[in-house]
């Protein structure tokens, strides 16, 4: 599979999602203009530009008609996808990390960063559907959670908000009244931050990745562990087919210490695992810093990466990747 | 380039040891420098204020680096530093932040000096000045030639916190008296060695003439030969010294190689050969005079070759062109001079490509030091012919690095 690279971020991607229908692909970096691109072919659509600093996520509605980016310049700010135009900003004290529309796209959940005296905290926020009445106010607010919290999705059914993050615990709260309800197992759950999460098409499970050289699958009603992929790098994203047994991978050293190391130390490959089995299938290198972002698309048939070297690949599979059996 | 030593001897290590051994441990030297040991881990400790910070984890910022974890701090409490550090590690933040920390806002006035050999690393310089210091309100101006003088003259009249400039437009505003030095506190000298260098040393002397008697001194690069660190003891009082040995400076994760192309004229047969690699990610190719640019640049079109070129004889307006063009990809492979070899930071490159050789030692590190940056390894391939090969085996010697033989799989280390 020959990569499709895609040139337009100047500073390393942090972020990528595909919308519903797979036509769209969202690029997330660290130079303040996320970036929609053709999902087939790779073309550059557009920009949307007015953060002033780093977007570490986004999200789009169901029906592809607003997208959410939370940036650590203390903003989340809502986008007319089509014009590029923005709607509103919601202003906090620190970072915005995580952002996730929910179902029905009537609330999204925000994640802010510790910073000085702030500590880490998940808020909902209402999102009106006449933008004239959209405002900043937070139906529900969660702090307690030591640590910076990487991301926070919406569980089944909009009942529940799943966190994880730097304490390497992943947790389960419910949504309206804030209320921890579980919390992952110490012993077999991630020993290091937590870097990445991402739910299966039918939500019942998700994936998270870690600094501890691990993803684990997890189920997202009753938080047990059903399986771990074992790597030897460190995982910055991971994503879930939502047509086939597999998942994805990817990572490398701390960018601080790719430059020290030799060249085959960065270990930059995004990897392949059968979900049922946890054995590994395969691998696809190319990028020339660690992967940040992985995400495949909604039809199962492409997946795009994006690194720390500032390109997004589009990667179409081939058909042997069809045909696999294990 | 008369009095330049005989070849073979500008890579002479033991003689660079020795007289570095020399500076750094007679009991003269000894008391030149200060102690700085602290190691702060996160920025949060490092007492910085609030929406400096702000502006740090703006940009993106997450962790100190290990120049950071070491350099800021000092810096922001009116140490002079001398700090080396690989290339790509986070040099340009450490003095940023450590001039951010210590502006007085409600004085719009300069207050802080930085100076850069070339105007593409001012303008970079500027650009993250800028955007830590957002949330600050700071001012700041890059002051470079081939710009309008009226323009800069306008803006300097206006008031700013911080000038980033290159000497020569730097030395003219003080002259004319556009920019006013008294309020100067800081002074910075990026790619120090270089700015040192016998091409600026008399700007430099120049400026500093103009600049108050007590002022803080910071000087960065990723070479500090022991030459350029005897100058500093001129104009810097005790400063606290971050420096690199000489075998540990090259970067393992920028994976060099050599071709060997035999004669001059084989070499452009042998880029052409490796256009289609270089096509397939950002490549910088390396000649040593501009006339080369010219010429190279020249063949590769003729033979329906997409390249870019800079260099120094440039109008600026193209030169400004040519840099936003290479930065956002719409070109991908640029032929300049070691004009572009220090500083310069694209994200994107990861192919250097030394056609000719440098003549000067530390460039060889600047040059190679174009990929590989920050979170990002790197490839570099020198052509050499049968002249080059004893400068090859000095570089390696040197520098303490294994420079291999191109293999023919060249585009699966991209």
């Amino acid at each position: 599979m020959r990569p499709i690279l895609m040139k337009g971020h100047e500073r390393p991607l942090t972020f990528l999602r595909y919308n519903r229908d797979g036509d769209l692909l969202f690029s997330c970096a660290k130079d303040h203009t996320p970036t929609v691109w053709y999902a087939d072919n790779g073309d550059r659509l557009g920009t949307y530009r007015g953060h002033n600093g780093a977007v570490w996520t986004c999200d789009v509605s169901r029906d592809s008609a607003r997208l959410i980016t939370g940036s650590a310049d203390q903003t989340a700010k809502l986008w007319d996808v089509s014009t590029g135009k923005e709607l509103f900003s919601f202003r906090f004290d620190a970072p915005a990390r995580s952002v996730e529309f929910a179902i029905g796209d009537a609330l999204a959940v925000v994640t802010t960063d510790n910073f000085m005296d702030h500590v880490p905290t998940v808020q909902v926020k209402r999102i009106a559907e006449d933008i004239d009445d959209q405002t900043e106010e937070s139906a529900l607010v969660i702090t307690g959670i030591k640590g910076r919290i990487n991301r926070a999705v919406w569980g089944p059914l909009n009942r529940t908000i799943i966190t994880a993050g730097e304490d390497a615990t992943v947790r389960i709260w419910d949504s309206e009244t804030g209320q921890l309800l579980k919390e992952s197992d110490k012993e077999s759950g991630h020993q290091k931050t937590i870097s990445s999460l991402s739910k299966s098409l039918d939500w019942s499970h998700f994936i998270t990745g870690s600094l501890d050289k691990s993803a684990k699958l997890w189920d997202t009603r009753t938080l047990t562990l059903i399986k771990t992929y074992v790597t030897e790098r460190p995982v910055n994203a991971v994503d879930i087919s939502p047509t086939h047994d597999t998942v994805v991978l990817g990572g490398g050293q701390d960018a601080m210490n790719v430059t020290m190391t030799d060249r085959r130390a960065g270990k930059f490959e995004a990897k392949f695992y059968h979900k049922i089995l946890q054995e590994e299938i395969g691998g696809v290198k190319g990028h020339f810093g660690p992967i940040n972002a992985l995400a495949f698309n909604p039809d199962g048939r492409s997946f795009s990466s994006g690194g720390e070297d500032g390109y997004v690949r589009l990667h179409h599979f081939d058909s042997d990747y069809f045909s696999i059996k294990m | 380039m008369a009095g330049m030593a005989p070849e073979g001897s500008q890579f002479d290590a033991k003689h660079y040891d020795s007289k570095m051994q020399e500076l750094l441990s007679t009991g003269e030297t000894e008391e030149f420098f200060t102690s700085y040991d602290e190691v702060f881990e996160s920025f949060d400790d490092m007492g910085l204020q609030e929406n400096l910070l702000r502006g740090i984890y703006a940009y993106g910022f997450e962790k100190p680096s290990a120049i950071q974890q070491r350099g800021i701090v000092p810096f922001c409490k009116g140490l002079d530093v001398i700090q080396q550090a690989q290339s790509g590690t986070g040099k340009t933040a450490t003095f940023c932040s450590g001039i951010l920390q210590q502006l007085d806002y409600g004085l719009v006035e300069c207050q802080a000096l930085v100076l850069a050999p070339t105007r593409e690393l001012a303008q970079q310089i500027e650009k993250v000045m800028r955007a830590l210091g957002d949330y600050l309100g700071v001012k700041v101006h890059a002051c470079v030639g081939g710009t309008s003088v009226r323009e800069d003259q306008r803006i300097l009249g206006s008031g700013v916190h911080v000038v980033v400039g290159t000497p020569g437009r730097v030395f003219d505003m003080l002259r004319r008296q556009s920019l006013r030095p008294d309020n100067i506190k800081m002074f910075v000298l990026d790619e120090a060695d270089e700015m040192l260098s016998r091409g600026f040393k008399d700007q430099i002397y120049d400026i500093f003439q103009l600049l108050p008697a007590k002022i803080q001194v910071g000087v960065f690069s990723a070479t500090m030969p022991p030459e350029a660190l005897e100058i500093t003891r001129k104009f810097m009082n005790k400063p606290v010294r971050i420096l690199v040995k000489r075998d540990e400076l090259t970067l393992e994760g920028i994976k060099q190689f050599y071709v060997n192309v035999d004669k001059e004229d084989w070499k452009l047969d042998t880029l052409c050969d490796l256009y289609e690699t270089l096509a397939i990610t950002q490549s910088v190719i390396f000649v040593n005079t501009r006339r080369k640019v010219d010429w190279l640049t020249d063949k590769m079109r003729s033979r329906d070759h997409t390249v870019s070129a800079t260099h120094g004889d440039m109008d600026q307006n193209t030169r400004d062109i040519i840099m936003r063009e290479f930065r956002s990809g719409s070109s991908r492979v640029l032929i300049t001079t070691d004009l572009l070899a220090r500083g310069i930071d694209v994200q994107q490159v990861s192919l250097v490509i030394n056609y000719d050789l440098p003549t000067q030692p530390e460039n060889y590190l600047h040059r190679i030091g174009r990929s590989g940056r920050f979170g990002r390894k790197g490839v570099a391939i020198n052509f050499v012919t049968r002249d080059d090969e004893r400068m090859l085996f000095d570089i390696q010697k040197f520098y303490n690095v294994l420079i291999e033989e191109l293999p023919a799989n060249v585009a699966d280390l991209l």
